[in-house]
């Protein structure tokens, strides 16, 4: 089922990291070129600039102390955060390469995310030390620090809401408005655990509106925070082989989900090492691809939905026994802007 | 549970559950509230009659018998009476006539594979807007889009699901009924059934109770990561730990200390955590995964420890790297903040080629030294 490194021909980026890519944003709208972040399993945060014809060009890489697991870009663009397996966030300044320790947790960080709200800015990290702490970068002590039930999974902020997904399953929702506070916690649709979360807005208002979590279980639940209808809230099954290997259906985790800037529609990557594009309002399947033949770890659209980013690389998923540290790891580029336009029925 | 006191039990109508007390009364419900076209009100006589009648007749395809229990909606099985009923229904409606069961379990007790076939089964048609997915351009749905069959909340008490069942009080279309039954609720009685597809029995708890392990089959806890079909097989490691967790565990992940970071915690900078509590995360992170590893290892899966655990528990404290031994410099306010940026910029001395810029597998990248250092 596994396709080579490159079945659907896409555009590779220079460069690779030397390890499993567990991060990878692009630059926000206000940098007029695009730069591409990746944070990876070798410890380093690399960036490159992505050129109109998909030339990407090398930029600058910064080291963290252990293996990286998320970064976010400032949303001037000027800085990347990186959060590490050595308990701390790092706040790159990419104009003076320069990498100054903005955050601190117990335990590794899962995730960063900038927070920009009208009347202030801050650093969101989320540990497994079981707390999320809100930084405003120049203070060693956190504005704010709320404790969780369980290890942080997955997160993800989109002013002025924040989403976290725990080890147990729960879903806890943040109001950024203001100041973080907790609105209210979900217990998941799914019943396996969490590995992805990606918040989605409504169409007509643009303002958040709800959330997907992709679990290990190839599943992915699309979930509004008050949803008209309780209908509205609906699972799909994805990132499975379609047939049967020894007489068993093999379910791979949904390793990322990202959503569409400009159409709304989602992309989902897997342990399976495929990807997929689904309309989650008309509750189909845009389009699959041939599986590639290591799993895809992270995927990401630039700001403007132009380009679809996504990594491959061991994930784990089937032990250490499986890790062949001679494969290469790669990140993909690939025109997605028409691929992801919703049917018009 | 299943007491083997074989008492002449009335004849039920397996769409709705309801029962009669002769099988012709039953025929004849049967006939009028589930086998009847909706269109030209022409009685047949069973489920897949009715539906080649309105494909071939007024060329509609049905999805659903009308007026049905939604996980007794399935229109390819043929029933007429009492005939056709699949054994284990007919051996739970026993089971719940008796009382001693657990009348939870009504809803789960159908096969996967039937409950697949009827949402596969979900086409263009009236109903399918109700029941969750909408008629595609592509003809029929794609398999990862299937949302589950549409159910009542499994815990409900089942003489409750019968009342609101009742024929007569709901629409043409069963899914409709969904809606009814649970009005307010946020939760998902679609998905709740569809991942107890597989009976209940199977999979995850036996393979636990194979395995010595006394945990009752707990639906919401999960401490390994189990198939919950017996049909199917999640690539997973069995602990129910995040992947990463798993990497990181392993000792080339490790984070390592930084060359100036002082071997005994510097105390001043709070950034720096407390060996106490740094022990203390390191001793529960351990407690966690030992117990979930030992229940993985009596799997069949046969898996090695991982090499980073045992090293967690011994290890006192990990020194915390901070990129500087005084508290972190404030954060200027005043860079260009639209500035390009440019090669130049990004590299002190600004004369690496653009091809040098990441040679593979040096740590560190020398040419890239913090500018403040």
């Amino acid at each position: 089922m596994f396709g080579g490194t490159n079945p659907n021909k896409d555009v590779e980026v220079a460069s690779p990291p030397d390890d499993t890519v567990s991060a990878l944003k692009f630059s926000p709208p206000s940098v007029p070129q695009t730069f591409l972040a990746a944070g990876s399993w070798d410890c380093q945060v690399r960036c490159w600039e992505v050129e109109a014809s998909g030339k990407t060009v090398p930029k600058a890489a910064q080291s963290m102390g252990g293996p990286v697991l998320d970064v976010a870009w400032h949303d001037d663009g000027s800085k990347i955060f990186m959060a590490s397996t050595d308990k701390s966030v790092k706040c790159w300044d990419l104009a003076s390469n320069a990498a100054v320790q903005v955050a601190a947790h117990d335990a590794p960080v899962k995730t960063c995310h900038w927070v920009k709200a009208p009347n202030y800015t801050c650093l969101m990290t989320a540990s497994w030390d079981k707390t999320l702490k809100f930084w405003d970068t120049r203070s060693s002590v956190p504005i704010m620090s709320l404790n969780l039930s369980e290890r942080c999974y997955c997160a993800d902020v989109d002013y002025p809401m924040a989403a976290v997904g725990l080890a147990d399953r729960s879903i806890c929702l943040y109001s950024l408005e203001g100041k973080p506070a907790e609105v209210k916690r979900v217990d998941s649709p799914l019943k396996y655990q969490h590995r992805c979360l990606a918040i989605f807005k409504d169409k007509k208002t643009q303002q958040p509106t709800g959330f997907a979590v992709g679990s290990v279980e190839g599943r992915v639940a699309i979930q509004y925070v008050n949803p008209t209808n309780p209908k509205d809230n609906f699972t799909f099954k994805c990132h499975r082989s379609s047939g049967t290997n020894n007489g068993y259906q093999d379910i791979y985790a949904v390793n990322d989900i990202a959503f569409h800037p400009v159409h709304g529609t989602l992309a989902t990557v897997g342990s399976d090492g495929s990807f997929s594009f689904w309309d989650k309002d008309a509750r189909t399947k845009l389009k699959s691809f041939e599986a590639l033949d290591q799993p895809l770890t992270k995927c990401a659209f630039n700001h403007t939905g132009q380009i679809f980013a996504y990594a491959m690389g061991y994930d784990w998923s089937k032990g250490h026994e499986s890790y062949n540290p001679s494969k290469k790891n790669f990140i993909y580029l690939r025109p997605s802007f028409d691929d992801l336009k919703p049917r018009t029925t | 549970m299943g007491r083997k006191k074989k008492k002449a039990s009335k004849p039920w109508c397996w769409y709705c559950n309801r029962e009669f007390d002769d099988e012709k009364i039953l025929i004849q419900h049967q006939k009028a509230k589930h086998f009847k076209c909706h269109i030209c009100h022409k009685k047949l006589y069973t489920g897949p009659g009715l539906s080649i009648h309105c494909m071939q007749v007024h060329k509609e395809a049905i999805d659903k018998v009308p007026n049905s229990l939604p996980n007794r909606s399935n229109i390819e099985i043929e029933i007429y009476g009492m005939e056709g009923i699949p054994p284990e229904d007919i051996k739970e409606h026993e089971r719940q006539k008796t009382g001693g069961g657990k009348a939870s379990d009504s809803d789960d007790d159908e096969p996967a594979a039937k409950k697949k076939a009827t949402s596969a089964l979900l086409g263009p048609g009236p109903s399918t807007v109700t029941s969750g997915i909408l008629p595609t351009p592509m003809g029929p749905v794609p398999p990862g889009m299937y949302p589950g069959p549409m159910a009542m909340n499994p815990m409900m008490p089942h003489f409750m699901q019968q009342r609101m069942m009742m024929p007569g009080m709901r629409p043409l279309f069963p899914a409709a009924s969904v809606s009814v039954s649970t009005p307010s609720k946020p939760t998902f009685p679609a998905y709740s059934n569809a991942t107890i597809s597989a009976p209940p029995t199977t999979s995850t708890s036996s393979e636990l109770r194979e395995n010595g392990d006394v945990k009752p089959p707990a639906a919401n806890t999960c401490p390994l990561v189990t198939a919950t079909g017996a049909g199917s097989k999640i690539i997973h490691p069995p602990e129910d730990v995040s992947l990463e967790e798993i990497k990181a565990r392993n000792a080339k992940f490790r984070p390592k200390p930084k060359p100036d970071a002082p071997s005994t915690p510097v105390s001043a900078p709070p950034m720096i955590a407390p060996s106490t509590s740094q022990a203390e995360i390191n001793f529960q992170v351990a407690a966690h995964m030992s117990a979930a590893v030992a229940a993985a290892r009596q799997q069949a899966m046969r898996r090695p420890m991982p090499m980073g655990m045992m090293g967690m528990l011994g290890q006192v404290r990990v020194p915390v790297p901070v990129s500087m031994p005084v508290p972190v410099l404030p954060v200027m306010p005043q860079f260009n903040l639209m500035r390009p940026i440019q090669p130049g910029m990004l590299l002190p001395g600004g004369m690496m080629p653009m091809g040098a810029m990441f040679p593979g597998g040096v740590p560190g990248l020398p040419m890239m030294q913090p500018r403040y250092r």
